[in-house]
């Protein structure tokens, strides 16, 4: 399988406290075509500082984060704008939806930024609401879905402009459990069908119980890295 | 509609309340300064045609010395040749030959100085239109021997009424001091209360009695066709008359003309100011915009909006916020342009009567140039595209890791 992400010797420092803290500690891993991960562990154990820094969205203060051949961590921030654009889809804890703008509209924006034409844009987003069942929900704004219906339209503009992977910040933290379960079989399907890798940060035990690899970080640093066999 | 227009309109529209506060005080402020603008505008505009009209012309042509020392000894000698020459010239509207004599007046109850200016009632009324500024009498009324036309000012002050006699002495062409009787044949009000406070007309025949066997004339007044050509108009006839000072109504009167650059001046300024206060207005509204979708700022970043976009949408945000101001502003300034433009308005009410004092009407009719429009919208594009760089900046400042997280 074709490696998605390759992270070595990843460190992250913030200095910017009364006390260095060492969010990062020498992480190398790797990520692989179609793998549906989960980072877990406590709070403050480093899970959204290693999504953030694998997301071009913070640069590592030592270390290599190599995607598509190419180690984000030296770009320039600019850079940084345009690969996030074209090789990562990003879904968040609160939906984080733009609310002036309609489901369609939502998921077509990131392809307009793409300068994709409008047509394939218009295509594009009607088949990814429809993946995630909201074909009928083109035209309302995020006010009136459900926290769950929102949810799935980040899921669906996440995917929207073909990433090489998603990465998904405690996705179902805001969702009750029949929205999460949906969310939740709505990305493994698409993971499975669509060979799209996931990288999910999460406390939820029922997204753990979904991933097919579950990565334990500890105060910064990989503690376990284990795999399982799952539908 | 372009995506990022849509997106700027509806944010725009987010906080309906806000947004139409800053449209509102952006159309206040600017119907404001229009108006005031066009008010003074329509001051200056009225000042410039009646002293123009009532006074000055478009052009004057004196003796060379006239101008130094207003004696009637400067006078025009060939007038017959120089009238013929305007009788002549198409450029030539219509014109008035004068005797002006510095003399004094006495009336029953007041003696003083005065301006006479002895005129030929047909030519006068067509150059000045003196006639038409009569409060009471008649225009040089047959019925009386040595008709006089009186300011009001002077009539009021020296209680002259229509009837009155009163005695003008003033020098003759030999330097003798000369005393006539006269009689007030009508009274006349013009917008200068300083120029009817000073100015008496005559019959210039009647005066030419009085200091000279014959006419003479010492000051020609002309309007030309078009006041926009009236330098080649000045120049043409100095070249005929090189015996004869010709001056164009700016040498005339400089101040006329300085003044009008001198109220553009003032009132860019003044909109200036105003624009200045709209802009705290419109930052702050903007700042709020930003701070109030910190995490969606963020969000846009994370996913790929890079820098120049984020800041491009908080600019056109602030520009349509602005330009729907400057459109409200324009139309009402227009639709209180169009009423007032016709109507008038009487800032006689308002203690618009001291205007008069000044030589400025206290009816104006407000008018405003298309010119200091278009600059006025220019500097609101300006102000807008400027106010706007501060919460553009403070939102492209923003780091995309940490906004998303914004609660």
């Amino acid at each position: 399988m074709k490696t998605v992400i390759k992270t070595n010797g990843l460190s992250k420092t913030y200095t910017n406290t009364a006390v260095p803290v060492h969010a990062l500690k020498n992480v190398t891993l790797e990520f692989k075509e179609g793998e549906f991960t989960a980072i877990v562990g406590p709070s403050g154990s480093g899970k959204t500082t290693f999504l953030n820094v694998i997301g071009g969205l913070d640069k590592p203060t030592e270390g290599h984060v190599v995607i598509d051949n190419v180690d984000i961590a030296t770009m320039k921030e600019s850079q940084l704008f345009d690969f996030r654009l074209r090789h990562i889809g990003f879904v968040f804890q609160a939906y984080n939806l733009i609310p002036v703008l309609t489901a369609m509209e939502n998921v077509s924006f990131i392809m307009l930024l793409q300068k994709q034409s409008k047509r394939e844009m218009e295509k594009r987003a009607k088949e990814m609401l429809e993946q995630v069942g909201l074909s009928d929900k083109l035209d309302i704004r995020p006010s009136q879905l459900s926290g769950g219906q929102q949810q799935r339209v980040a899921v669906a503009r996440a995917l929207a402009s073909k990433p090489n992977f998603v990465l998904a910040d405690e996705p179902t933290a805001n969702l009750d459990t029949e929205s999460a379960f949906n969310l939740l079989d709505i990305m493994a399907r698409l993971n499975r069908e669509e060979n799209i890798t996931l990288i999910f940060s999460t406390h939820d035990q029922r997204v753990i119980d979904r991933a097919r690899r579950v990565i334990t970080l500890v105060d910064g640093a990989v503690d376990k890295d284990e795999h399982f066999e799952r539908n | 509609m372009n995506m990022m227009l849509k997106i700027s309109w509806r944010n725009i529209w987010r906080n309906p309340k806000r947004s139409l506060v800053m449209v509102a005080a952006i159309t206040a402020g600017l119907w404001g300064g229009i108006s005031a603008a066009s008010l003074v505008f329509g001051l200056l505009e009225q000042r410039f045609q009646t002293s123009i009209e009532q006074h000055i012309s478009h052009l004057q042509i004196h003796h060379p010395d006239y101008l130094r020392d207003h004696v009637v000894e400067h006078r025009v000698e060939d007038w017959k040749a120089l009238q013929e020459y305007i009788d002549n010239d198409r450029a030539i509207k219509t014109y008035s030959m004068r005797t002006t004599l510095n003399g004094m007046f006495s009336s029953a109850h007041l003696t003083g100085g005065v301006h006479i200016i002895g005129v030929e009632p047909e030519h006068e009324a067509s150059t000045t239109r003196i006639n038409d500024n009569l409060t009471d009498g008649s225009y040089f009324s047959d019925a009386l021997r040595n008709p006089v036309l009186v300011g009001k000012q002077l009539a009021e002050k020296s209680k002259l009424q229509v009837g009155s006699r009163l005695v003008l002495t003033f020098q003759d062409t030999e330097g003798d001091l000369v005393s006539a009787a006269f009689r007030v044949a009508g009274i006349f009000q013009t917008a200068n209360k300083q120029f009817d406070e000073s100015h008496i007309y005559a019959l210039r025949s009647e005066l030419g009695h009085y200091i000279d066997s014959e006419v003479v004339v010492n000051e020609v007044a002309l309007l030309a066709m078009d006041i926009e050509q009236i330098n080649p108009v000045r120049e043409r006839y100095a070249e005929a008359f090189p015996g004869l000072t010709v001056r164009s109504w700016d040498e005339i009167a400089p101040d006329l003309y300085y003044m009008q650059g001198m109220a553009n001046l003032m009132m860019m300024i003044i909109l200036a100011i105003i624009l200045f206060a709209l802009a705290f207005g419109l930052v702050n509204t903007m700042l709020m915009a930003v701070f109030e979708r910190i995490r969606e700022l963020g969000v846009l970043m994370a996913i790929g909006m890079n820098k120049k976009r984020v800041f491009s949408m908080i600019m056109l945000e602030t520009s349509i916020l602005s330009l729907l101001g400057a459109a409200g502003g324009l139309l009402a300034s227009l639709f209180t342009l169009s009423i007032l433009g016709s109507r008038g308005l009487d800032l006689a009410a308002v203690g618009g009567d001291s205007l008069n004092e000044f030589g400025f009407p206290s009816f104006v009719y407000p008018t405003i140039e298309p010119s200091f429009i278009l600059m006025l919208m220019l500097m609101v594009v300006a102000t807008a595209l400027i106010t706007a760089v501060y919460p553009a900046l403070k939102a492209i400042r923003l780091h995309p890791a940490e906004a998303v997280k914004e609660e």
